[in-house]
C-alpha cells in the first residue's frame, strides 16, 4: 500500500470508527442501513461494472438470506449461524440453477428476465405464508450475540456489519483482482475475443452471478438481525431497482463508489422526507438527473472534475 | 371443470390480453423507432386513466371527452419524455442501460408524483355501454369487455394501416430501419423519434383507460403493466408492434388458463416464467422470424 493511499484511508477509518458514538441513535440506525446495502449493492456493482448485466433480482436472494435467518432462528430455534449459511447456500444453489439458462440473454432482455425473476420472488415469498408469514411476517429475530456481547444497538451492530462490509469488499476487490477479473474485463471489452481465448463465457457470468447472490443473501440475513421482523414488503420489485441504484449512483467500476451510492440510496430519501410527502417525486428525479448528468456515477463524475481541476492547476504552474 | 367455466377464462383471458396487447404495442413501437426499452410504459397507462378518471370527475367532461383528454395526455407525455430527456442522452451516445435506467428513474418519479397529487385510492370508470352482461352458456360476459375487444382490434388495425398506408408512419418506419439512410431522403429523424414516443404513450393510455372500469387504477398499477406489456412485446418479437398483440392476447390466455388450472395467485408467477421462457427458446418471439419484418 502507497503512502498516498494512507493518507486518505487512515482519516477515513478513524471517522469510521468515532462516527456510530457522535451521531444520534437514528443517524446510527442509517449508517447500518448504509452497511448492509454496501453489501447488496457489491454483488450488482460486479456484475453490472465487469459484466454489463443489469440484475433486477437481488431483493430475491436478499429475501432468501433474510427469511432463512428469520425461520431458522425463530421457527427452529437454531444459532444464527445457521441461518447465514442456510441463506448463503439456498442463494448460490438458485443462483447457479437460474444464472445458467438467463445468463444467455443479452442487453434488455437479461434486465428484464432479472425484472421478471424478482417479480416471481415476491410472489411466492407472498403466497409461501406458511414460510414467510406472508404479510403478517415473522418478527421476534433474535439480535446477534458475538461470543457473549450482545449486538443490540445501531452503535454495535454497526461495527459487525461495517466488517461484514469490509470483508465483502475484500473478495470483490481480489476477485477484480485475480485471473477472473482479468477474465471478466476482456469478456466486457470484446466478447468474441474472449471466447476466441477459449474463455467459457457463460460460467463467467455465472460464477459472478453466484457471487452477487451471496452478498445479496449475506444482506438480507444482516437486515434481519438488524430489523428483527421480516415481511414481504421488504423483499419486492422496488426494493430490486432501489438495490440496482447503488451502484448506478455511485459508479459501478469502483468498490468506494458502491458506498457512496449506499449512503444515497439510505440517506437521501430520509434527508428529502423532511420536506414531506413530495420527497419520493424528488427521489426519483435525482436519481433521472444523476443517470441523464452523470453516465459514470458521482465518483466517476468526481474523478473527472479532479481531472479537470489538475489540468487547469499545472497550466498554471 | 365445466364448460362455462373455460369459456369464462377463455374470455377473461382475452379481455387482459388486449390491455396487454395495447401497452406491449407501445412499447414495441417504442423501442423500434428509438431502441429505447421504456420501463414507463405502464405509467403511460395510468396517466391515461388517472387524467380520464379526474376529467369525468373532478372537471365534470362528457365521458367521451374525458377518454379522448386522456389518450392525449398520454401522446403529450411521451412527446415530452423524448424532447426532455431521450433526445439529450441520444446525442451523448448513451447506452441501452442508461435509457433503461432513465426511464425506471421516470417511472418513480411519476408515480410517486400520482401519489402526491392524487392520493393512495383507487379509481374506476364508469364501463363503457352501460353495467349490462351477456350470457353465452352460462358464462358472464360484460358489454364492456366486448366494447374492449373491439376497440383493441381496431386500434391494432390502425396501427397496421398507419405503418403501412400513412407518409408519417412509413417515413418512422423508414427511420428505424435505416438513419442515416431515412435522412438523406429528407425524413427527420430526430422529429420520427417524438412521433414514436407520442404514439407509445397513446397506445399506453388508451390501455390504461379501457382497463380501468374492470381494475381500479392507482399509483402501484405502472410496474405490473410494464411488465405484462414488456411480455407482450417480447413474445411478440419486441420489433413488431403487430406481434406484441398476438404475444398480448397469448400472455392473458396462458394467465387465465393458469387461475383456472392452478389458482389465481399463482397467476403473475405463471406469467412472467412464460415470459423467461419464451426469451430463452425463442429469442425472436413467437411469431419466429417473421416477427422481425416491420409493422
Amino acid at each position: 500500500m502507497n503512502p498516498r493511499t494512507l493518507l486518505w484511508l487512515v482519516p477515513c477509518l478513524i471517522v469510521w470508527a468515532v462516527l456510530p458514538f457522535v451521531v444520534p441513535r437514528n443517524i446510527a440506525d442509517l449508517l447500518v442501513f448504509t452497511g448492509i446495502y454496501t453489501v447488496a449493492g457489491l454483488g450488482i456493482g460486479l456484475l453490472l461494472g465487469h459484466c454489463g448485466i443489469v440484475n433486477l433480482a437481488q431483493a430475491t436472494f436478499y429475501g432468501l438470506g433474510a427469511y432463512a435467518s428469520a425461520y431458522c432462528t425463530v421457527m427452529m430455534g437454531l444459532p444464527s449461524i445457521v441461518g447465514f449459511l442456510a441463506g448463503a447456500a439456498i442463494s448460490m444453489a438458485l443462483a447457479y440453477v437460474i444464472g445458467r439458462p438467463i445468463l444467455r440473454l443479452t442487453g434488455y432482455f437479461l434486465a428484464l428476465g432479472t425484472l421478471a425473476l424478482s417479480a416471481i420472488a415476491s410472489a411466492l415469498f407472498f403466497e409461501w405464508d406458511w414460510l414467510t408469514g406472508g404479510t403478517l411476517g415473522i418478527g421476534g429475530i433474535p439480535k446477534l450475540d458475538l461470543f457473549g456481547f450482545l449486538l443490540d444497538r445501531p452503535s454495535r451492530y454497526y461495527f459487525f456489519v461495517w466488517i461484514v462490509a469490509f470483508a465483502c469488499m475484500a473478495v470483490a476487490h481480489n476477485l477484480i483482482d485475480s485471473r477472473t477479473g482479468l477474465m471478466l474485463r476482456a469478456m466486457r471489452d470484446s466478447s468474441t475475443a474472449a471466447a476466441a481465448l477459449s474463455i467459457d463465457l457463460q460460467a463467467l457470468r455465472t460464477k459472478v452471478f453466484v457471487v452477487c447472490a451471496l452478498f445479496g443473501s449475506l444482506a438480507g440475513s444482516l437486515f434481519a438481525h438488524h430489523a428483527s421482523f421480516v415481511s414481504t414488503q421488504s423483499f419486492t420489485v422496488d426494493r430490486s431497482i432501489s438495490f440496482l441504484l447503488i451502484p448506478v449512483i455511485g459508479g459501478a467500476t469502483s468498490i468506494p463508489g458502491i458506498v457512496v451510492g449506499a449512503l444515497f440510496v439510505t440517506f437521501l430519501p430520509e434527508l428529502l422526507s423532511k420536506l414531506g410527502d413530495i420527497h419520493q417525486i424528488l427521489f426519483g428525479l435525482a436519481l433521472v438527473a444523476v443517470v441523464v448528468l452523470m453516465p459514470e456515477g458521482l465518483v466517476g463524475a468526481f474523478a473527472k472534475l479532479r481531472t479537470r481541476f489538475a489540468r487547469k492547476g499545472g497550466s498554471h504552474g | 371443470m365445466t364448460l362455462s367455466l373455460v369459456l369464462q377464462a377463455l374470455f377473461a383471458g382475452v379481455t387482459n390480453g388486449i390491455v396487454y396487447a395495447l401497452v406491449g404495442m407501445g412499447l414495441s413501437a417504442i423501442f423500434k423507432g428509438s431502441r429505447v426499452i421504456n420501463a414507463m410504459q405502464g405509467e403511460f397507462a395510468v396517466i391515461g386513466a388517472m387524467t380520464t378518471v379526474l376529467l369525468l370527475t373532478k372537471a365534470g367532461w362528457p365521458y367521451a371527452a374525458a377518454i379522448a383528454g386522456g389518450a392525449i395526455a398520454g401522446a403529450l407525455v411521451g412527446a415530452f419524455i423524448e424532447v426532455a430527456f431521450v433526445r439529450f442522452m441520444a446525442k451523448k451516445n448513451a447506452s441501452e442501460d442508461s435509457f433503461l435506467l432513465l426511464t425506471i428513474g421516470l417511472a418513480l418519479s411519476l408515480s410517486a408524483s400520482i401519489l402526491y397529487f392524487v392520493g393512495r385510492d383507487g379509481h374506476l370508470l364508469p364501463p363503457l355501454g352501460g353495467e349490462g352482461v351477456l350470457i353465452v352458456m352460462d358464462a358472464v360476459i360484460q358489454f364492456h369487455a366486448l366494447w374492449l375487444i373491439a376497440i383493441g382490434i381496431g386500434a391494432t388495425l390502425a396501427l397496421r394501416a398507419f405503418y403501412h398506408r400513412t407518409t408519417i408512419g412509413l417515413s418512422m418506419m423508414a427511420a428505424s430501419i435505416d438513419a442515416d439512410g431515412a435522412a438523406t431522403t429528407g425524413i427527420n429523424v430526430a422529429r420520427m423519434r417524438t412521433f414514436t414516443f407520442v404514439l407509445g404513450g397513446l397506445l399506453g393510455a388508451l390501455g390504461g383507460i379501457l382497463v380501468t372500469p374492470l381494475i381500479a387504477v392507482d399509483y402501484q398499477l405502472g410496474l405490473n403493466l410494464t411488465l405484462k406489456g414488456f411480455a407482450a412485446a417480447v413474445l411478440g418479437g419486441l420489433t413488431n408492434p403487430l406481434g406484441a398483440a398476438v404475444g398480448g392476447i397469448t400472455l392473458g390466455l396462458v394467465e387465465s388458463l393458469a387461475i383456472i388450472g392452478i389458482s389465481s395467485s399463482y397467476k403473475d408467477v405463471v406469467a412472467f416464467s412464460v415470459l423467461i421462457v419464451i426469451m430463452i427458446l425463442m429469442p425472436q418471439g413467437i411469431l419466429g422470424r417473421a416477427g422481425r419484418r416491420g409493422g
